[in-house]
């Protein structure tokens, strides 16, 4: 149960209703890219 | 032809492949830098290096879908979503025109976190569900369960939108409480994928995020069993930022179920991460809490001590609605324990900060 001085001073303590984890943002590497042309074309050769 | 004619038509076609090796070999190595820089967390200097490499220009699409996503990333890190919006719809339509599905998912992911951030929910769903939708057909368990994150992200984001005007956790219009429930199955869905997989790291974003939903949906002792699923975690990676973040939201949690001493204690642990992090503003927003957590426990004095800690740092950071806030509280823990004096001072200050920063219900509430 919450209580009145609980209802008022909560919207004091955090307006803002948590705090968020970061996002994800998709990521394409060029290094990455590179390394796997790089491995693709020593296979080849072998 | 003749044999001179061939001769010259060879150098030709020579000095046009050198030309453009050439082109090639530079935007590589400009877009390796800035892929270097933003690594590092350099992002303005990097997306001068992309923009660079764009400007030489390639011809292998994969490349240019690379920095176009890259670009992209860099500029929703800096936080210009205009720009953001734009790279990433360029590898959109990138991606699409050379049938890159993998390619395509990735964009529609990043654009759907884009329209997000700009409250384009409608839009960002479409994205989200491409992203879901490419991920289920190449059975890319891994992107399936990116996109339910950023599913449950958005509908997170489209609830607290419109439901933040007075009214309380668990207490927001129908509308609101639809797309906070909506966001609590997409991570619910999330959070079964990524166990599988045994992504610890997915998981602890999930329930840092789940928790914050539980909390809004009014379902505070769910909110702490996602909130210490999240600190375990945080723990095990020796991740001190996730760690601050779930004891400041497990403090919020145990607030809404009256448990003040706990709260008290949680809000203590963030205040001690928030100083090892050497951070400012949340050490701040922690002696806030702190001082009304004990407002709350009537403990006058202790509330006083945390209050005047907050007034000090946000006169640091010139933060004079920080510091207005800090004022009123510390008038109105004065007022409890008979400082008339005190309590006069601090209401006098707390009306000159709000008359100042256009505070208009501070400044009736002061001159209450």
């Amino acid at each position: 149960a919450k209580s009145s001085a609980v209802s008022s001073s909560s919207q004091i303590l955090h307006p803002d209703g948590g705090e968020m984890e970061p996002e994800t943002m998709e990521t394409k590497s060029l290094t990455d890219y590179f390394s796997k042309m790089h491995m693709g074309s020593v296979m080849s050769r072998q | 032809m003749d044999t001179v004619g061939s001769m010259v038509n060879m150098r030709a076609e020579e000095q046009s492949f050198h030309v453009r090796y050439r082109m090639e070999a530079s935007c590589l190595e400009l877009a390796l830098e800035g892929e270097r820089l933003c690594k590092v967390g350099d992002y303005r200097a990097g997306v001068s290096f992309f923009e660079a490499a764009i400007q030489v220009g390639t011809e292998d699409l994969q490349v240019l879908s690379a920095i176009y996503s890259q670009l992209g990333n860099a500029y929703f890190h800096l936080h210009d979503y205009a720009k953001a919006l734009e790279f990433h719809h360029h590898d959109l339509t990138l991606t699409r025109t050379i049938g890159d599905l993998l390619g395509e998912a990735k964009a529609s992911g990043n654009l759907g976190n884009t329209f997000k951030v700009l409250g384009r929910f409608d839009e960002a769903v479409v994205c989200c569900q491409r992203h879901l939708d490419i991920a289920r057909d190449m059975n890319d368990k891994v992107g399936q369960a990116r996109a339910l994150y950023n599913f449950g992200n958005v509908y997170h984001a489209k609830g607290k939108s419109i439901c933040w005007s007075g009214a309380e956790p668990g207490d927001f219009p129908e509308e609101v409480m639809l797309a906070l429930r909506k966001a609590a199955e997409y991570y619910e869905a999330n959070l079964a994928i990524v166990k599988e997989l045994g992504d610890r790291a997915a998981q602890g974003r999930t329930y840092g995020n789940l928790g914050n939903t539980h909390y809004l949906l009014g379902n505070f002792r769910s909110a702490v069993a996602s909130h210490e699923q999240r600190l375990l975690i945080a723990k095990e990676f020796g991740d001190r930022s996730a760690e601050r973040r779930a004891y400041c939201n497990l403090g919020n949690a145990y607030i809404f179920l009256g448990e003040f001493e706990v709260a008290a204690e949680h809000y203590k642990r963030t205040l001690q991460l928030a100083r090892q992090l050497k951070d400012r503003a949340v050490e701040a927003q922690a002696c806030y809490s702190l001082g009304n957590t004990y407002t709350l426990l009537q403990d006058y004095e202790r509330a006083i001590d945390y209050h005047l800690k907050h007034l000090i740092i946000a006169q640091d950071l010139n933060d004079r609605i920080g510091e207005g806030r800090a004022c009123w509280s510390l008038g109105n823990a004065h007022t409890a324990l008979g400082n008339h004096d005190q309590a006069m001072h601090f209401a006098e200050k707390h009306l000159e900060i709000s008359k100042e920063t256009g505070d208009r219900s501070g400044e009736l509430t002061a001159r209450m």
